[in-house]
């Protein structure tokens, strides 16, 4: 059971971060991409099953979030950022 | 006049970034401004899609080239482009790193890392390593060896 709840977290921190880079502003890309990394980072120790269910649950809002934002913002594109190469 | 123009287009060759299609966007731009001098105007024409045609090969390399397929990857190519990709990693010390050496035994990573070594691993060779995979590419020599097997590159 902990194998595949292991699994279930690699796949979601998969999906998160495919999804984090497709934004297309700079801001809200490096934002998302570091929050996720951090957040995963700091709830790595955590062993309690309705903990890491919660933790899942809430990662799970969160890509959905992020891939609403995206399309958002993939409507309404600027200029690109004079820092991004 | 028409050496302000030619500045302006060397300029924009210049860019890195530049494609060949956005370089050829520039002459018409650059054309309305020497359109007022006749006689220079075609010398100046003759010279930018001479320029257009020669500069952005030798300064850009790849990213210029005039086909439309990638250079044919080796084993050699894969293992330099997955080395060098590892080594811009911050969490990878780069003196310890060998084609050899395991993620989490001799490098000390963990397995978030390892995806995210992987995802960077996808986008820097373009193409989708699906997630039952991707968990047992532990070290770069495993990496080189599937995406040789995935793009048919002779061993």
């Amino acid at each position: 059971m902990a194998a595949s709840v292991r699994a279930q977290v690699i796949s979601l921190y998969r999906a998160l971060l495919a999804e984090s880079k497709s934004f297309p502003s700079y801001n809200y890309r490096t934002y998302a991409v570091r929050r996720v990394r951090d957040a995963f980072r700091a709830n790595r120790k955590v062993k309690d099953p309705q903990a890491v269910e919660r933790l899942m649950v809430e990662g799970q809002q969160t890509l959905a979030l992020i891939q609403r934002q995206v399309s958002i913002g993939k409507m309404y594109e600027t200029q690109k950022n004079v820092v991004e190469d | 006049m028409a050496a302000r123009v030619l500045q302006q287009c060397v300029r924009t060759l210049a860019r890195p970034s530049l494609r060949l299609s956005a370089a050829n966007l520039a002459a018409p731009s650059a054309a309305p401004s020497a359109a007022p001098h006749r006689p220079v105007s075609f010398a100046a024409d003759s010279r930018r899609t001479r320029w257009l045609g020669l500069s952005p090969v030798p300064s850009v390399g790849v990213l210029c080239r005039q086909y439309s397929d990638l250079p044919p990857l080796t084993l050699e190519t894969i293992k330099d482009r997955v080395l060098y990709v590892l080594k811009l990693y911050d969490k990878i010390n780069p003196e310890n790193l060998q084609t050899t050496s395991h993620f989490m035994k001799d490098l000390g990573l963990d397995s978030l890392d390892q995806v995210e070594i992987i995802m960077a691993m996808e986008d820097e060779f373009g193409f989708e390593i699906p997630d039952g995979e991707a968990e047992k590419l532990m070290t770069p020599e495993e990496i080189v060896q599937y995406i040789a097997d995935k793009k048919d590159v002779y061993e």
